[in-house]
């Protein structure tokens, strides 16, 4: 084979004062190819390819580029060797528009002042050559997570990078998105550019991917050709046992009504972003919400925990209306809520991990005396969380934002779970969690449906639906545009045509 | 050995690590020396008499007990103003109305004292308590304007500070003016209600102990109460605080009452530790000063005396070469820009230069391991 166009030799990081990261990786990427890497969650995929793009250095090794060492003391370095990255937490100015993201720190220049209408003329050329067609004037703030991702992708192009790596890119698409991007990046590699991408979805690594490399607790368990490896050897490589993945859901028969939505609508900047919707959700049911992004989940899930209330219609819990009550009257009736951005909505960053955790048992009566906080008793529980929900970190004293991404996850969705009573509101529960944690989660979630609580599962990952769901509704527009009884009657090709509104169903039932 | 594997542990278990803990201070005491390099590089351009100029600055607060105890007596009031605004900044609030609660306390404390009569130790209190709960119905307004139509409090509270000043000087010349005084001042502070000097020799009275009990009060109210912790959250991410159920209005409302409470007992205390009438026809500065305390301090309650110290060291200095020397006392304003600035950048040193001190200190730790190894 040809000499590699990068080799990561002996790579090695510790994080301040002594998070090893990595242990020793050796890594190797071919001009040309698609490069999957696998791991689980903390196994330093993104630290790895944070070294490689020159975010952070290595305590030891060395990167060669050619056959040739370099050193990359910052982005700026990698960018001029091509090196371009897409982030797992995308990086944009949200106020501004996309034009001026893409060229932002190389603004183009006429008469020594910034050039906007080039900005947007290079905006669009490189859209249009990679078929990601995308309004270079609209505001960033009001692009679905989808076309933000374009953007990303658009501004490492217009780098001029040509070898592009992509850290989680999928955990955030639909679909029909992700069958795009796959597009998109069949396309680049028809133009030779070379690119990595990180992922949990093994389907997606069999499906586009010439190599992978699979990574574990800070070491590279090895680089094999795709074509040669089946997905339980790669499952079985990422998490060191046999794995068996069990898919058989038991069909438990759901009980009474616990929460009712009525003709619930919701308007917001004169448009109608939910549109008279009415769903039942019965003990024992996981009810699944389907949808391409940005197409009333966020503003139903708003709705139901009591963010948003100035809404049209009405919600009951057990019989009572949850009308104009605030967030934490609504939790304290026994809903619970697992948001859907992580970093911000869901985690103190700045805080430790013990701070997080504790955030909803802190009010509970048995952890505290009178205003002051049982400590020890708190200390228990976050250790019994962090230890049964596979948190991996030193201890509950670490920082949040030093964990990786898919631990972050771990503990909002751990703390929301085990604090849920009647109801648990689930926005993208599994986003970027590996997939023996995911097992682990999905365990927990079918635990409460036999407990007899009621879930509510917002998801985009349709596997995902299909795995714990029986009936599922699908959100077009605000609207429901189809509600399925059985999801296994239907096909994910149909999902899909429902999904983007090329269809709507024709009898649609009246109530589930 | 027993207790030093213990707190070893113990610090362990709490993810302190003593390599941070050195680098950080190190890292405070790099912008001091650099400030005060800055200084002295000024004295002796603008001295006549540089050797003398920066004995005076630098060795002075600490030449006899006098001038130490008028060291400990400025930083008296900046450890009421830092913990005050401490408790704000927690919440992410930045509540400027902690100048005007000194202002406020300060007069309603000497009003009470003058005015109320009442046994010993009840006076004393009375006057205290009295100061801090009037500053607190004033500080309570750009909270709550904050809290329930997002008026933003820095403004607002810049603004409410001279609209207390203007009424504390309308008060002392026309109302409560004792024509005695040859001031526009308030009649005598009785004795009784004052706050007496607890070090003979010096001037440090018990206010000292009030503040530090008070410092105590407020570590213990954010590490083990559970609207500390809320606060807490509120301060560090709204989202976060708002999602999880925490009444972010409320907690908001709530860390700028505390704050202001806090000032209002230290403008008191200043008063009744220093003064004999209340004569203020200015704003006395200590509230926004309160501020750069807690920056220094790194918004850490037991820091807050440490770095109210400091800046306490730094005036009675100024005060001592500008008194017998040619070097004026504004020196002093230099020396605390340089120190905001660099302690406010994060990335001053941390990132590159003692990473790379670390990289090379880990390094040499490593080889010598190994040495030992082989040894072995
Ligand atoms: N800034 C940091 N400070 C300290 N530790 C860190 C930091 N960033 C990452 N780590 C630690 O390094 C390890 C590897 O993290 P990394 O983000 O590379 O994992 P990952 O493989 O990308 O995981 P995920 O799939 O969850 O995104 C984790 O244990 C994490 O806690
Ligand atoms: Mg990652």
């Amino acid at each position: 084979m040809a000499e590699a166009l990068i080799m990561m030799k002996d790579i090695r990081k510790v994080y301040y004062p002594d998070i090893v990261a990595i242990n020793s990786a050796t890594f190797s990427l071919f001009e040309g190819e698609i490069h999957a890497i696998a791991g689980e969650n903390g196994a330093g995929k993104t630290t790895l390819m944070k070294i490689l793009f020159g975010l952070e250095k290595a305590d030891k090794g060395e990167v060669l580029f050619r056959g040739e060492k370099v050193f990359f003391h910052s982005p700026s370095d990698a960018m001029r060797k091509g090196i371009g990255m897409v982030h797992q937490h995308f990086m944009l100015l949200e106020n501004m528009t996309v034009a001026d993201n893409v060229v932002l720190g190389m603004e183009p220049k006429r008469k020594g002042l910034y050039d906007y209408k080039r900005a947007c003329e290079i905006t669009k050329d490189l859209g249009e050559r990679f078929d990601m067609a995308i309004d270079p004037e609209i505001k960033i703030s009001q692009l679905a997570v989808g076309l933000k991702q374009k953007v990303e992708i658009i501004k490492v192009l217009a780098r001029e990078a040509r070898i592009i790596i992509l850290d989680e890119p999928t955990a955030v698409l639909t679909p029909q998105e992700t069958k795009e991007l796959f597009h998109q990046l069949k396309l680049l590699k028809k133009d030779n550019f070379t690119i990595i991408i990180i992922t949990h979805k093994l389907r997606e690594i069999k499906e586009i991917c010439d190599r992978v490399t699979i990574m574990k607790s800070g070491n590279i368990e090895g680089t094999y050709d795709v074509d040669k490896i089946s997905v339980e050897e790669i499952s079985k490589k990422m998490v060191g046992y046999d794995f068996v993945v069990t898919e058989d859901k038991e069909t438990l028969k759901p009980g009474e009504v616990i929460l009712e939505v009525k003709n619930l609508s919701y308007e917001r900047d004169g448009k109608k972003r939910l549109d008279d919707i009415s769903f039942k959700i019965r003990e024992k049911q996981i009810l699944g919400v389907v949808g391409v992004e940005g197409n009333g989940q966020l503003e139903l899930s708003g709705v139901l925990n009591g963010v948003i209330r100035n809404y049209e219609g009405d919600i009951s819990l057990d019989g009572l209306s949850l009308k104009n009550k605030s967030i934490l009257e609504i939790r304290d009736r026994g809903i619970s809520y697992i948001p859907e951005d992580r970093m911000v909505d869901g985690a103190n960053l700045i805080g430790n991990i013990y701070e997080s955790a504790i955030v909803l048992k802190s009010r509970d009566k048995d952890y505290r005396k009178g205003k002051f906080l049982k400590k020890k008793k708190l200390s228990e529980f976050t250790d019994v969380l962090i230890d049964s929900y596979g948190v991996k970190c030193n201890n509950k004293y670490d920082q949040v934002k030093s964990l990786s991404g898919g631990n972050i996850q771990k503990i909002v969705s751990a703390r929301e779970i085990v604090e849920a009573r009647r109801i648990l509101i689930a926005n993208q529960p599994t986003r970027g969690i590996d997939i023996g944690a995911v097992m682990t989660l999905h365990e927990k979630l079918k635990e409460l449906q036999s407990n007899n609580l009621g879930i509510l599962l917002i998801s985009s990952d349709l596997k995902e639906i299909y795995d714990l769901t029986e009936s599922v509704i699908v959100l077009y527009e605000g609207k429901i545009v189809a509600r399925i009884k059985n999801i296994k009657d239907v096909s994910e090709e149909q999902l899909g045509r429902y999904m983007l509104g090329i269809e709507v169903q024709e009898d649609m039932e009246a109530s589930l | 050995m027993k207790i030093r594997e213990r707190l070893m542990s113990y610090f362990k278990n709490r993810s302190f690590s003593f390599q941070r803990f050195f680098f950080e201070s190190l890292k405070t005491l790099m912008a001091v020396l650099i400030a005060y390099l800055i200084a002295i590089i000024i004295i002796v351009f603008v001295s006549d008499n540089p050797s003398e100029s920066i004995y005076w600055f630098i060795v002075g607060p600490f030449s006899n007990l006098m001038e130490f105890g008028e060291l400990i007596k400025k930083a008296v009031p900046l450890m009421f103003a830092g913990i005050a605004a401490c408790v704000i900044v927690k919440a992410n609030q930045f509540n400027l109305f902690t100048e005007g609660a000194f202002y406020v306390g300060g007069l309603v404390a000497a009003l009470i004292a003058i005015y109320i009569k009442l046994p010993a130790f009840l006076a004393v209190i009375a006057a205290l308590v009295g100061g801090g709960l009037v500053a607190t119905i004033f500080g309570y307004i750009p909270a709550k304007l904050k809290s329930s139509l997002n008026v933003n409090e820095f403004v607002s509270s810049i603004m409410l500070n001279f609209v207390a000043l203007w009424i504390g000087v309308f008060l002392i010349s026309n109302v409560v003016i004792d024509d005695a005084s040859g001031d526009t001042a308030t009649g005598i502070i009785p004795e009784i209600s004052k706050l007496k000097v607890f070090i003979t020799g010096t001037n440090i009275t018990y206010g000292l102990l009030i503040v530090i009990g008070i410092i105590i009060l407020v570590k213990i109210f954010f590490s083990k109460t559970l609207p500390g912790y809320e606060i807490k959250m509120t301060g560090d991410n709204q989202h976060f605080a708002k999602f999880s159920g925490i009444n972010v209005e409320r907690r908001v409302v709530m860390a700028q009452v505390l704050g202001i409470f806090i000032a209002g007992v230290g403008g008191a205390a200043e008063i009744l530790s220093n003064y004999h009438r209340f004569n203020w026809k200015t704003l006395p500065g200590f509230g926004f000063d309160g501020f750069m305390v807690t920056i220094i301090a790194k918004n850490k309650p037991l820091f807050v005396p440490l770095a109210a110290l400091f800046i306490g060291y730094l005036r009675a200095g100024a005060d001592l070469m500008a008194f017998n020397s040619d070097v004026a006392q504004e020196v002093v304003a230099i020396i605390q820009g340089v120190i905001i600035l660099l302690i406010a950048s994060e990335r001053f040193f941390s990132s590159s230069f003692f990473k790379r001190l670390l990289d090379n200190y880990k390094e040499r730790r490593n080889h010598k391991r190994m040495d030992v190894m082989k040894n072995e």
